[in-house]
């Protein structure tokens, strides 16, 4: 009865609080482009497009457990991990496929322990996946000494992943549209997607309706690996090399991306439409504040304040926020 | 009414009333509480009786009328308000810290300090000696550094009367106090209450247990769709009298149906149930059946229902449905034709913050697929025929359920596994907390199922309906079933006396 007053005249906290994250994009991009003169080219948006694809990828994985009311703190190290093995396989047998394969298994293990101990166990989310990715941190580390691995001999499949242009579009821009449009096919269309989203919005109610909570949740913390494989390996492909510390930024960026695509996004629940605005957003204050010579530490600085705004704003709105810890 | 002393009177409202979207919940309740007088306000769910505690102690400003306290006007604004003039509620819910003592419990919020060397410190002793005149007051003996997890539901209640009274407080409301309580507790609270009666305070005490409303009250307000339908003082009240005044003409449960199972065909059996809440288990239900469940709360009921959707684990026993054996799990239970109503409509029945029709598919999605992708159209006219079929009230199958009244909430739980084809429906309380209409509407739809040849377990603690609704009625004691009647030749007291472990043959 209450919606329904709302529903016949426009009411500006509700359209804020659902597009609120669109409507600051929106504000960003255009005071950038009268800032940064080269902001607004077809050479920087493509540039940005290819930045922020790994990040995109892995957010959709991140929106899937948050779906279900769930968290991965294991991201960050997990690219990592994942992309050092990646190297390491590469280098010694210069199988692309190969590597490839190992660095899936490995992304597909993690996301198997994760579930393991937080939907079998009962680990709260947290703790469980916090522990995976210090533990991820330290095989990577066992494996490197901390060392970089250079790539000398680039398989072409290998470099054409994070480098290379179909037309003029970056591979990896079109490896990320195929997953945000994979993800919302899933989570909104299919029967899937529907029992995370219910898990996520009641689990005792979803066990009463006679869904398999522990099955789907670790089917959620399968994607979330399986999409830090992916980012990992063209993280990998656009270094040309392991970077042992590369990956880290990943986890508080991704959940930046995510928080800012659930708030003040829609119905304020995690989406993969949203997490794709968040993410644009993120790289944009990446790419821009970088553009303006702004010292990187800024840029944590910056993020940190987005996210707080549009948590803020969106509680202000009326917005029950739905993230559970 | 008879005209009350402006001196004793503690608290008065005139025309009170209140208003949500356009539907007055409350319309024009004159109310007066004395010193030292237990008041009762009876009446069935969504009769008034909750917005007016919350009107009183700050939660709600009224629409329209006036409040006043000891004879002068004042506007609640908030709690804090609403306390500091000295209206104090003893919530439903309890809100103790398990692993806090007593005494810290009783003064969360309001801590009593001192200084020592200019900082500020807990005053342990002034607290310990408040909280033991709390106690005392109370008649109670209670260790004040026992911790809170270790009590019993009676003493939980007390302690959160301890924290009202630790403060200023004029009048105490009592939403519901008795209703988790077993009978010996359920006492024990009663005559505590009793006790705070001499502290000229006074108290609005809120039951639906007619009987003691009648034991402890010295005047009886009864509310129907948020009016006060009279007072009276308890020497001329009578059970009757109550219960007509708070469903109008209507009679207690107007239900009756006609046995129409078949006892050839069993639809459900279970040998040897046991677990940690059950022992030995076994119970048969035929086609067409409609088999009552009855106990008192702890009985171990729901802890039946929960074992044989398999939301419980067991420790042994044979599960059949339609002679098939089965293994209980929610998953596969719902596949193998079992549906389950459960008793906690917000907690385990729904998802509030989806709408109707992605709650109505949430058990039976795959009719709605094509090969795991969702048809939506498909979708939403299950949803809609459902709709009409169960009369739910609502602006739309978009609706996000979470808006809907406690009955509707109900029947979109109802009309999920009235979409799909299970052949035992277990329900558990499913009238609780909702209006006599809907009500209504649910059991001609158990009546129409047990038509249809589909077995149910109807599980309920309200005797009257139980007594009308099933074919036969088993009593659980302590997690066993202890008898079996039959609601044609049994009686009520017959059953009651089953329940609470006393002896028929006596």
């Amino acid at each position: 009865m209450i919606n329904n007053k709302k529903f016949m005249s426009i009411c500006w906290p509700e359209v804020l609080r659902k597009y609120g994250t669109v409507i600051g994009t929106i504000i960003m991009f255009t005071v950038f482009s009268l800032l940064v003169e080269s902001f607004c080219t077809t050479k920087n948006l493509f540039m940005l497009l290819r930045q922020m694809s790994m990040l995109t990828i892995i957010a959709c994985g991140f929106t899937f457990v948050m779906a279900a009311g769930g968290f991965d703190m294991s991201i960050g190290n997990v690219t990592g991990l994942v992309s050092m093995v990646f190297t390491i396989v590469l280098v010694g047998t210069s199988n692309f496929w190969l590597s490839f394969l190992v660095a899936l298994t490995i992304g597909l293990f993690v996301g198997l322990i994760n579930a393991t101990l937080v939907a079998y166990i009962n680990l709260p989310d947290f703790i469980g996946t916090f522990a995976v990715g210090s533990i991820a941190y330290g095989i990577k580390m066992l494996l490197t000494k901390g060392n970089p691995i250079f790539i000398t001999k680039p398989p072409a499949i290998f470099t054409f992943i994070g480098r290379g242009y179909i037309n003029i579009i970056p591979f990896p821009v079109i490896i990320m549209i195929a997953f945000v449009m994979i993800t919302i096919f899933i989570l909104h269309k299919t029967k899937l997607g529907r029992r995370i989203y219910a898990i996520g919005g009641n689990p005792v109610a979803s066990v009463y309706a006679g869904i398999n909570i522990k099955k789907n949740r670790m089917i959620t913390f399968l994607l979330s690996g399986l999409s830090v494989s992916i980012a990992a390996v063209i993280m990998t492909s656009r270094l040309n090399s392991g970077q042992p510390l590369a990956g880290e930024e990943f986890l508080l960026d991704v959940i930046a991306t995510v928080f800012l695509g659930t708030t003040m996004f829609g119905e304020g629940e995690a989406n993969a439409a949203g997490s794709f605005v968040g993410a644009f957003m993120i790289s944009m204050l990446n790419n821009a504040l970088t553009m303006l010579n702004i010292p990187y530490y800024f840029q944590y600085i910056t993020k940190g304040s987005v996210v707080i705004t549009a948590v803020m704003l969106a509680v202000l709105m009326g917005q029950k926020l739905r993230v559970q810890f | 009414m008879s005209s009350v002393d402006v001196k004793e009177e503690i608290l008065c409202t005139k025309n009170l009333s209140k208003e949500f979207n356009g539907v007055w919940v409350l319309n024009g309740i004159n109310f007066n509480l004395k010193k030292g007088e237990i008041h009762s306000i009876v009446g069935e769910n969504g009769a008034g009786k909750s917005t007016f505690i919350k009107i009183l102690s700050g939660v709600y400003p009224p629409s329209k009328g006036e409040i006043s306290i000891s004879g002068d006007k004042v506007f609640l604004n908030n709690v804090k308000e609403s306390e500091k003039l000295g209206i104090r509620t003893v919530h439903q819910e309890i809100n103790l810290i398990p692993f806090f003592n007593v005494q810290e419990n009783i003064f969360i919020g309001e801590e009593l300090e001192k200084k020592v060397m200019g900082i500020s410190i807990l005053d342990q002793k002034k607290s310990a000696e408040a909280a033991k005149k709390a106690l005392n007051t109370l008649g109670v003996e209670l260790n004040l550094s026992e911790y809170a997890h270790k009590l019993d539901t009676s003493m939980r209640r007390i302690v959160q009367v301890c924290k009202v009274l630790v403060g200023k407080c004029k009048v105490i409301i009592f939403d519901e106090p008795t209703t988790t309580l077993g009978s010996s507790e359920r006492k024990r609270l009663l005559d505590v209450i009793l006790n705070l009666k001499k502290q000229d305070i006074g108290i609005i005490f809120i039951s639906h247990n007619i009987d003691e409303v009648l034991e402890i009250s010295d005047r009886i307000t009864v509310f129907r769709d948020g009016e006060n339908m009279g007072t009276m003082v308890r020497e001329d009240a009578t059970v009757r009298m109550i219960i007509s005044q708070m469903i109008g003409h209507k009679s207690y449960v107007d239900f009756y149906r006609k046995p129409v199972f078949d006892k050839d065909k069993t639809v459900f059996k279970v040998e040897g149930l046991t677990n940690t809440k059950l022992t030995d288990i076994n119970l048969k239900v035929y086609k067409g059946e409609v088999l009552g469940i009855a106990g008192i709360v702890g009985s171990g009921k729901t802890e039946l229902a929960r074992a044989i959707f398999g939301i419980d684990s067991i420790k042994s026993g044979n599960f059949y449905i339609n002679e098939k054996r089965y293994e209980p799990k929610p998953d596969s239970s719902v596949k193998q034709g079992i549906a389950l109503v459960p008793e906690e409509r917000h907690e385990q029945g729904l998802v509030l913050n989806m709408n109707i029709e992605k709650n109505i598919s949430l058990a039976y999605l795959d009719q709605s697929c094509r090969s795991n992708v969702i048809d939506f159209k498909i979708e939403k006219n299950i949803a809609e025929k459902l709709i009409e079929y169960l009369k739910i009230k609502t602006t739309g199958s978009f609706q996000i359920v979470r808006y809907l009244s406690g009955g509707n909430q109900q029947k979109v739980v109802i009309g999920r596994w009235l979409s799909g084809d299970f052949s035992l429906g277990i329900f558990d309380e499913p009238t609780k907390g909702i209006d006599i209409k809907a009500k209504d509407d649910i059991y001609h739809q158990i009546d129409k199922l047990s038509h249809e040849g589909k077995g149910i377990i109807f599980i309920s603690s309200f005797l009257p309906e139980l007594m009308n609704i099933s074919d036969r009625i088993l009593v659980m004691r302590d997690g066993k079933i202890v008898s079996e009647f039959d609601p044609r030749k049994n009686t009520e007291t017959e059953i009651m006396i089953a329940m609470l472990g006393g002896d028929n043959d006596k």
